[in-house]
């Protein structure tokens, strides 16, 4: 093996400037390969990241109008969900509902809080829904708990912004264990959101089913769901939810207008085949510049079997078989690409930290990073590509015939 | 040592070539001889198929008692190795790589261990008196050293014959008198088999027989 590699090393050092010239090609498409696939992950890091704080295995559903008639009914029916919903969802498909949850909004009033108040319309929601957003985080405190919902607690979750107008004396986060009243009731502030986006007050659901008018009313459902892997999982979780609720509210279950549906499973599911696609795409993308290298490194080869075909002759007049002279040419290949692979994988990784450096700050892609795995992958790439661009020209070596060596320059 | 019955060589072509015509030939073992031809004579051919190189149509070739005929690249390649020490007119050494490390290179192909090539190689190029030559490239060495540094590399398999194509070819007269005297202080003191191939008649006259080829035939074999 050692010996391979002497030869190796002393026949590329022989010929320094082709060799460096040549493997310059290969260099640059492995960069380009490292580059596009440390963009492509970070682009679907990013949309896994997201994905998964919005928490994706959940079907969400509005109330709509019906746009046929159905069962006596006439069409352009208002349909409205009701709390009963909520129940007869769970109850129908335990096979794959984990929960149902909603969200009520409340009217418009004043909220105030020592000698500061502002104006809002808090929201009734269910346990853990701050922690399921995606354009807000708890800050400080904690979030709404299944405790809250049950016992319909007058705890309340409210923007910093807020913390900051109603306490104006103290550090947001020490709103905390305060109290502020809204409708004529008190509640106790347990957390701070970061508000940056989303500037609503959040209290649990069941409280806010108390504050609202029309007890019988919910804007809109959120079905949380479980045992679903598939595309067609979700599909048919989406069928069956729009089945009962045709039943319950008597419309047609193919009536588009009646509900709308929006269905974050199958988004997903179909956001990573798309990026599966990318992915895939960025593969030939990268292997195709680097077929150029390929197709550089060997005709640099066959110049090179060329150039020393008396070389050869005379190592086969002494007796070299014509494996040994078909490995060396090969392995030759494989270590010019080999090495000069590495040199792109190291200015690629360079490049793409460079970027993640510049791109921290950014919103559409999260760190653009080279894993281990992707170098595992590359390494291997960059093998088979180094033999199938010295394969030829090592054939082409075959050909010569000890006789060779006798032939005078 | 060698054994030639009735060997014949063609070129296929449009038209045939038949350049060897019946070859018959016996060199003992120990002996210094010398091939000689005018060029087309199939002196050239005839050193191929002595070399294991080329194959020859009919006939038998015996080397050291074994039938050289119609062997596979691996075979061929194992025999010139083990059997056979080639030294060219144009020293045919390898450029890029140092005296050492060429007289290594065939035993590098019968897979003996770096160390034991090295020792080995070095003996050789001590025998021919170039042992701070060692670490030299091809290049910065004269004609002269180049050719033995090639002879070191026909010794270190210790083959069954040494095959000399033109050794002296592209030395000058003092040189190639060096030369010489390195190829018969081999023979007498080794009894080592040589064969040279040679168009000069100084270099012929100084070994013990010349073998004179023309027209694919031998016409003398004094």
């Amino acid at each position: 093996m050692r010996d391979l590699l002497d030869e190796i090393m002393q026949a590329l050092r022989h010929n320094r400037l082709r060799t460096a010239l040549t493997g310059l090609s290969v260099s640059w498409g492995i960069f380009m390969l490292i580059v596009l696939l440390g963009l492509a992950g970070a682009t679907l890091r990013n949309f896994e990241e997201n994905v998964s704080s919005d928490s994706s295995a959940k079907i969400s559903v509005w109330a709509g109008q019906t746009s046929r008639p159905y069962k006596g009914n006439r069409e352009g029916r208002r349909i409205h969900l009701r709390p009963a919903d909520i129940a007869t969802l769970k109850e129908q498909h335990k096979e794959f509902v984990s929960d149902v949850s909603s969200i009520i909004y409340c009217n418009y009033q004043e909220l105030s809080g020592g000698s500061e108040s502002v104006s809002a319309g808090p929201e009734g929601v269910s346990a853990g829904f701050i922690g399921r957003q995606r354009f807000t985080k708890l800050m400080a405190g904690r979030d709404i708990n299944a405790h809250d919902i049950a016992a319909s607690a007058k705890i309340m979750i409210i923007p910093e912004s807020y913390a900051k107008t109603l306490f104006p004396d103290i550090d947001p986060a020490h709103a905390i264990g305060r109290r502020v009243s809204y409708a004529g009731l008190s509640f106790l502030i347990v957390g701070i959101h970061d508000g940056r986006w989303d500037r609503s007050v959040y209290i649990p659901f069941t409280t806010a089913m108390m504050l609202v008018e029309n007890k019988d009313a919910l804007g809109s459902m959120e079905v949380a769901l479980k045992n679903v892997s598939t595309m067609e999982d979700g599909e048919a979780a989406e069928e069956g939810i729009t089945r009962t609720l045709a039943s319950v509210h008597d419309f047609d279950p193919d009536d588009s207008s009646a509900l709308w549906i929006s269905n974050s499973f199958t988004q997903a599911m179909q956001g990573r085949k798309a990026g599966s696609i990318l992915q895939l795409a960025v593969w030939i993308l990268g292997l195709l510049t680097l077929l150029t290298g390929i197709v550089g490194i060997s005709n640099i080869m066959f110049v090179s079997v060329r150039e020393r075909t008396h070389e050869i002759g005379i190592r086969r007049a002494i007796g070299a078989r014509p494996r040994s002279i078909l490995t060396q040419i090969l392995a030759e290949s494989v270590a010019i690409t080999v090495l000069f692979g590495y040199i792109g994988i190291v200015l690629g990784t360079a490049f793409v930290q460079l970027l993640a450096f510049f791109l921290k700050e950014s919103d559409g892609m999260s760190e653009p990073a080279v894993s281990l795995g992707m170098a595992f992958q590359v390494t291997a790439v960059l093998v088979v590509a180094g033999a199938l661009a010295g394969l030829f020209p090592a054939l082409r070596a075959l050909k010569v015939k000890p006789v060779e060596a006798l032939r005078d320059e | 040592m060698i054994r030639l019955h009735d060997v014949n060589k063609t070129y296929p072509g449009a038209v045939p070539l038949h350049v060897l015509k019946g070859i018959n030939l016996e060199i003992r073992k120990g002996e210094l001889v010398s091939i000689m031809g005018a060029s087309g004579s199939g002196k050239s051919t005839l050193l191929n198929i002595l070399g294991i190189l080329d194959n020859y149509d009919s006939g038998e070739y015996f080397l050291n008692g074994t039938l050289i005929k119609d062997l596979g690249e691996n075979r061929a390649a194992e025999f010139r190795n083990r059997m056979i020490g080639f030294v060219f007119q144009s020293f045919n050494l390898i450029n890029y790589k140092n005296a050492l490390e060429n007289v290594a290179l065939p035993l590098f192909y019968q897979g003996v261990s770096r160390k034991k090539r090295n020792t080995l190689a070095m003996e050789q190029l001590e025998r021919m008196g170039l042992a701070d030559r060692a670490t030299h490239l091809p290049g910065e060495l004269s004609g002269g050293q180049k050719q033995r540094v090639a002879i070191a590399r026909a010794l270190v398999t210790n083959p069954d014959i040494i095959l000399a194509d033109e050794p002296t070819g592209a030395l000058d007269s003092r040189t190639s008198a060096d030369v010489m005297d390195i190829f018969k202080t081999l023979n007498r003191d080794t009894g080592m088999t040589t064969v040279i191939v040679t168009h000069d008649p100084n270099v012929g006259a100084q070994t013990d027989r010349i073998i004179r080829i023309s027209d694919g035939k031998i016409i003398t074999e004094a």
